[in-house]
């Protein structure tokens, strides 16, 4: 993933920022590009105080969330989370038990399906085994009452666009997963809908495939401006594809940003785990000054100094945590470093471009630390049993209150 | 050796249980019917050897075959069980699809007790229960009475002893073999395809003319065979169920046989009917085989 390397060049931390900082990465195709921070925008895809209950259970707790045009909207989460379900509302297939969804400002709540501005790309593709690939891509047009030429025109542009042009005439049962997966995509987009649902669509896919399908998925959204909204259980691709994420649990959104937010600012212990490695050292506070918090994380060790989120008091239980790469591993303990504490390496695992280090501290606690290799030859290598100090600044690590 | 041997099993069973009672029944449509036991002539005598074969041959020809053609009684049956059995398959048709389509439709866990509710009337013996359907359609049987005390009618309809009740016999006790081939390609159905069809903009009564029923039609022409081929050759419902106008070739084949005691003639009109059938058996052996092609 390239999101170590863009991470390393970031402009971290400004002390005093809260999680709300502008941060660091927006996907490069769109850069500049950030709508719900445009309070002159209005959404394209609002849910209002959306619940939904099966029974007893409750799939969806209370979310409300605006989604912008252009934008590729991930949302992230367990399976169980809910993601699925809210796309289904939004595609029309579940009804909320309350709330309303809102589409361009139309409340689209109780139409049908059949009747919504919205496409849906299955997990299972879903592809009509009785017909070709060109009438199912045209399946969607022919119910518009669309005339012949003008469906054959639209189902050729595509095909075309997903190099599908040579399987037209082809059953899905003779194609291979990533033709029938392309398919499916120029399916969904072919009625040039305002918004693509993308429910796991690269779920069935190898790990190769799925990447360059991600890219491809961007290409598309990119080209055609549709709105995409993709649930995916794959953290990484959602970094990769979306514009935001809204990472979710137990039917609730934990935080909805950018990835790079996400990332670099999570709200909480269960999104700072969600995505990516991370270190967490439980402590308390000890007092706040100037924009700092000291951390007091266990007796006889030395506090650690981080930026303050808003709203710390002295004596308020936190969790600071640390992504391994922004952990620096050496031998002699740093002089001016804020952070730093001794331990000993118990495992390397070197992948050849970077090498991970497994810390054991004083107190048993183990830290993950990781280092790009970017010298060919070291003077001395880190190796097991060694005795090192990890250290780290203070703006590097995240200070949770959750 | 082994191998040849299990391979060789099936090709026995067919030879001792279909050709050799099929080429005995052929062989008799070639005699002529005589007042004698066996009532037909002439019988093959294993005592004159090899002699004996070439003037049993020579005795055999193909008169009855002409004879059930020159008679319109036995093209009317033929033409007569044909359209009943059309008509009856229909029928059982557009009864069957509605619940295979709720079966198919049904909980998961339900769907085991359903199937077996529909096999459950085989666990009776079909004649009983053919019987059990004079009681109801009679004069006075259950359902006259039932129309009669709702005060829909005020004199019993006579139904018994019909074509109609030919009609009622025949899609009652060939509605599960309609049902499970019905339901077995509805089920397979991933639902995903009509929320997908629905989302593409079609309507649900739409999508299933455009998904559901194309993609059911494996089971249809599944259910379609299997009724129609032994309800042409149907003798039970036409006899008990059915009046004198009722004419049905399973019917006459017995006639023929059992109060005629002309066997060479029905032997011939046994003949035909499987000649009739070999058609829609064959297309249904090929229904069977795309569909096994097209589950791979």
């Amino acid at each position: 993933m390239s999101e170590t390397q863009a991470l390393g060049a970031s402009p971290t931390a400004t002390p005093g920022a809260g999680p709300t900082r502008a941060t660091v990465r927006t996907p490069a195709p769109q850069s500049g590009f950030a709508p719900w921070k445009d309070p002159s925008k209005s959404p394209i895809v609002r849910f209002e105080n959306i619940v939904k209950r099966f029974g007893d259970f409750v799939a969806v707790k209370e979310c409300t969330l605006d989604i912008y045009e252009r934008e590729f909207f991930a949302l992230l989460g367990p399976s169980g989370c809910g993601k699925t379900t809210l796309l289904r509302m939004l595609a029309g297939f579940e009804k909320p038990t309350s709330g309303r969804i809102l589409v361009a400002g139309e409340d689209i709540t109780e139409l049908a399906p059949y009747e919504r501005p919205v496409n849906m790309m299955f997990q299972s593709y879903a592809l009509f085994p009785h017909m070709t690939v060109e009438q199912n891509i045209g399946f969607g047009l022919k119910q518009e009452g669309m005339p012949k030429d003008a469906i054959a025109a639209r189902v050729e542009e595509a095909m075309a666009m997903l190099e599908l042009s040579r399987f037209g005439k082809r059953k899905p049962h003779q194609l291979s997963g990533g033709q029938q997966q392309r398919v499916a995509l120029a399916r969904a987009i072919a009625k040039k809908p305002r918004i693509v649902l993308l429910d796991e669509p690269l779920g069935a896919l190898d790990k190769r495939l799925r990447q360059q399908a991600q890219f491809e998925l961007m290409r598309i959204q990119e080209t055609t401006g549709t709105t995409f909204i993709i649930v995916t259980h794959d953290q990484e691709e959602a970094m990769t594809v979306s514009s935001r994420i809204a990472v979710m649990d137990h039917g609730q959104f934990m935080q909805v940003a950018t990835p790079g937010d996400i990332y670099e600012a999570p709200n909480s212990r269960y999104v700072a785990n969600f995505i990516g490695d991370v270190n967490l050292f439980e402590g308390k506070v000890v007092r706040v000054a100037d924009g700092f918090v000291e951390i007091d994380w266990g007796p006889g060790l030395a506090r650690f100094k981080s930026v303050a989120p808003e709203g710390c008091v002295a004596d308020q239980q936190i969790w600071l945590a640390l992504r391994p790469e922004k952990v620096r591993i050496a031998f002699e303990k740093p002089s001016e470093a804020s952070n730093a504490v001794p331990g000993k390496v118990v495992d390397v695992g070197y992948l050849g471009s970077i090498s991970h280090y497994h810390v054991e501290l004083a107190n048993g606690q183990r830290v993950r630390a990781l280092r790009a290799n970017s010298a060919r030859t070291v003077a001395r290598t880190i190796n097991w049993e060694d005795s090192v100090w990890l250290e780290w600044p203070p703006e590097t690590g995240i200070v949770l209150t959750r | 050796m082994r191998r040849w041997l299990l391979i060789s099993v099936p090709y026995l069973w067919l030879l001792v249980f279909f050709l050799v009672p099929f080429f005995i029944v052929f062989k008799i449509s070639l005699s002529d019917i005589a007042t004698a036991i066996p009532p037909y002539t002439p019988t093959f005598d294993w005592s004159q050897g090899l002699s004996g074969i070439g003037t049993f041959l020579s005795q055999l020809d193909f008169e009855n075959y002409f004879f059930i053609f020159e008679d319109p009684l036995y093209l009317n049956a033929y033409w007569s069980a044909l359209t009943i059995a059309a008509i009856s398959t229909f029928l059982t048709l557009l009864i069957a699809y509605p619940i295979a389509y709720g079966m198919a439709r049904a909980p998961k866990e339900w769907q085991p007790t359903l199937v077996m509710l529909v096999i459950l009337p085989f666990w009776t013996s079909f004649l009983i229960r053919v019987y059990a359907w004079i009681g109801i359609l009679k004069k006075e049987g259950l359902l006259n009475l039932f129309l009669m005390n709702l005060g829909i009618i005020s004199e019993p309809l006579t139904i018994l002893n019909t074509t109609t009740a030919v009609y009622i016999g025949i899609v009652y006790s060939y509605l599960p073999f309609m049902i499970l081939p019905l339901y077995a390609s509805l089920e397979k159905i991933n639902p995903s395809l009509l929320e997908a069809a629905e989302d593409l903009g079609s309507p649900p009564w739409k999508a299933f003319w455009q998904v559901t029923f194309p993609l059911s039609i494996p089971g249809v022409l599944a259910g379609c065979f299997l009724v129609f081929i032994p309800a042409t050759g149907e003798f039970v419902i036409p006899d008990l169920l059915g009046g004198s106008d009722t004419l049905m070739i399973g019917k006459t084949l017995w006639n023929e046989f059992f109060n005629n005691r002309d066997w060479p003639v029905s032997s011939a009109v046994a003949v035909v009917l499987l000649l009739v059938l070999v058609v829609p058996i064959v297309l249904f052996q090929r229904n069977q085989e795309k569909q096994r092609e097209a589950g791979r």
